[in-house]
C-alpha cells in the first residue's frame, strides 16, 4: 500500500514535467513563413487609355454627384425594402436568361441548366421573377455575361475601358456589352417605357452597390487605380471559371 | 491509523500536484488553440455575438467598434506581412524607418475603414468551410462563406503561424484580394512620388 502511494506520488510529481514535455512535443516548430514571392506579382494593368479614362471617371463622380447619388437616396428613402428588392429580382430574373445563353455558349450545359431552371422557377413561383423563390431552394444566381464567353473563348481582354455612366470596363467586356444590348428586348421598344425599364435597372444596381461604393472610397488611396484592380480582378475570375468549365466539358466529350 | 496519518498529507500533495498537472495542461492547450479554422470560426461567432448584442457596435463610427476592433480583431492580423505583400517590390526599396512607417499608417488604414463595416455581421453569419494548407503548420487558407444576404460570400483568409498564434495575413472576397487592390495603388505611389508618396498618402488618408 505504501508502495503504491509512493509510486503514485513519483509519478505525479513527475507530471508537471511531462505537461511542460508533451506540449512542447504537439506544437510542431514553427517554420519560418515562406518568403514573401516579389517574382509572382501579376503584370501590370493594360490601361493604355489611363488619361481618357480618368477624364471619364471624374466625369461620371460628377454626374453620380448630382444626378445618381440623390436619386439613389430618394429611391431608398421612398421605396420600402420589398419594393426594391422585387425590382432587382425581376431584372435578376431578365439576366438570368441571358446568363444562361452564355453558360451555353461556354458549353457548361450544367450550369445553363441551372440557370434556366431558376428562370422557370422565378418566373412562376417566383410571379414574374419579384420573388428569388430560386434560391431560397439553394440554386443561387450566378455571373455569366458575353464578356465572360468571349474571354473563355480566348479572347484577350483589351484595354481598361471606363465607360460614361456604366464605369468600368475593357474594350472585350464592352463587345460583350453591345452584344447584350442588341439582344434585349428593350433596346426594341418605344422610347419613353425602353429608357425608363432601363433607368430603372440602373438606379437599382446602383442602389445594391451603394454600400460597397463608401467602402471603396474609405478604404482607397487612389481610387481610379484601386476600382480598376478589383474590377479586372473580377473579370479574370470570371473568365477563368469559365475557361476551366469549358475545357473540363470539352475533357468530357 | 498510523496509515492514515501517513496518507492523508499525501494525499492531499497527490490532489494538488494532479490539479498543477491538469492547470498546467489546460494552459498549454488554451496557448495552443491550434488549429487556424478554429481560430477564424472563434473569431467569428465572437464578433457576430458582440454585434447583434451591443448596440453601439452596430452603429459606424463609434468609438466603441474601434476599440472592440483593437482589442479583439487586431492582434489576430499581422499587418507586417500584410504590408510586405502590399508593398511587393517596392518593400525593398524603403528603409526600416519608413517600412515602420508604411505598417503603421497601413495598419490603421484598413483597421479603420474595415472597422465599421462590422456592423453589418448584424444580419449575418460566418460559416467556416474548409482549410487549404500551402504550407504544412506555417501557411493556411481558411474559407468561409458569410450567409445572410440572399447570396453567399465567399470570403477566404490567409493565415501564418507566428509564435503569438495564427494570424491572418490576406484576405479574398469572392476570390478577390484586397491586398492585390492596394498593391497597384502603392506601385502607382512609388512610381510617381517614391517610397515618401506612400507614406504621405496613407497619412493624409489617415487624417494624421
Amino acid at each position: 500500500m505504501k508502495r503504491i502511494a509512493a509510486s503514485l506520488f513519483v509519478l505525479a510529481t513527475l507530471a508537471p514535467a511531462f505537461a511542460f514535455a508533451v506540449p512542447a512535443k504537439k506544437i510542431a516548430p514553427i517554420i519560418a513563413p515562406a518568403p514573401i514571392p516579389v517574382e509572382d506579382e501579376p503584370a501590370p494593368p493594360n490601361d493604355a487609355l489611363e488619361p481618357l479614362n480618368r477624364v471619364t471617371f471624374a466625369l461620371n463622380d460628377g454626374i453620380d454627384l448630382i444626378l445618381v447619388n440623390p436619386l439613389v437616396t430618394l429611391w431608398n428613402g421612398v421605396m420600402p425594402t420589398f419594393v426594391r428588392t422585387g425590382v432587382g429580382n425581376f431584372f435578376n430574373n431578365l439576366d438570368d436568361v441571358y446568363v444562361g445563353v452564355n453558360h451555353v455558349l461556354q458549353g457548361n450545359g450544367g450550369a445553363a441548366g441551372a440557370d434556366f431552371e431558376r428562370v422557370a422557377i422565378n418566373t412562376t413561383v417566383g410571379i414574374g421573377g419579384l420573388f428569388d423563390v430560386g434560391a431560397r431552394m439553394g440554386l443561387h444566381k450566378v455571373d455569366g455575361d458575353f464578356g465572360q464567353t468571349l474571354g473563355a473563348w480566348g479572347i484577350p481582354t483589351g484595354p481598361y475601358l471606363i465607360l460614361p455612366l456604366l464605369g468600368p470596363s475593357t474594350l472585350r467586356e464592352t463587345a460583350g456589352r453591345s452584344v447584350r444590348v442588341m439582344t434585349d428586348p428593350r433596346s426594341y421598344m418605344d422610347t419613353v417605357p425602353s429608357y425608363s425599364l432601363m433607368g430603372l435597372e440602373y438606379l437599382q444596381t446602383r442602389a445594391d452597390t451603394k454600400a460597397n461604393e463608401g467602402l471603396i472610397a474609405a478604404s482607397s488611396l487612389d481610387r481610379y487605380v484601386f476600382v480598376r484592380n478589383l474590377y479586372l480582378q473580377k473579370r479574370a475570375l470570371l473568365v477563368k471559371a469559365a475557361q476551366e468549365k469549358t475545357s473540363s466539358a470539352a475533357a468530357e466529350n | 491509523m498510523a496509515m492514515r496519518s501517513i496518507l492523508g498529507p499525501m494525499t492531499r500533495t497527490l490532489v494538488a500536484l494532479c490539479g498543477v498537472w491538469v492547470l498546467l495542461s489546460c494552459a498549454n492547450a488554451h496557448a495552443d488553440t491550434g488549429a487556424p479554422d478554429e481560430l477564424v470560426r472563434t473569431l467569428a461567432a465572437q464578433m457576430t455575438q458582440a454585434v447583434r448584442t451591443d448596440p453601439d457596435l452596430q452603429n459606424p463610427g463609434s468609438l466603441k467598434i474601434s476599440d472592440f476592433v483593437q482589442k479583439n480583431v487586431v492582434p489576430h492580423f499581422d499587418f507586417d506581412r500584410i504590408t510586405q505583400i502590399a508593398m511587393g517590390r517596392n518593400w525593398a526599396k524603403a528603409s526600416p524607418t519608413e517600412q515602420k512607417q508604411i505598417v503603421l499608417e497601413f495598419g490603421k488604414l484598413l483597421t479603420r475603414t474595415y472597422s465599421n463595416a462590422i456592423a453589418s455581421l448584424k444580419d449575418l453569419d460566418v460559416e467556416v468551410k474548409s482549410t487549404r494548407v500551402t504550407t504544412p503548420n506555417s501557411d493556411v487558407v481558411v474559407k468561409t462563406q458569410m450567409i445572410g444576404r440572399p447570396q453567399p460570400v465567399a470570403i477566404d483568409y490567409g493565415l501564418i503561424n507566428s509564435p503569438g498564434g495564427w494570424k491572418v495575413y490576406d484576405v479574398t472576397v469572392e476570390g478577390i484580394s484586397l491586398v492585390a487592390a492596394y498593391r497597384d495603388e502603392f506601385n502607382g505611389l512609388v512610381s510617381s512620388s517614391g517610397v515618401q508618396g506612400v507614406i504621405d498618402a496613407l497619412k493624409k488618408k489617415n487624417g494624421s
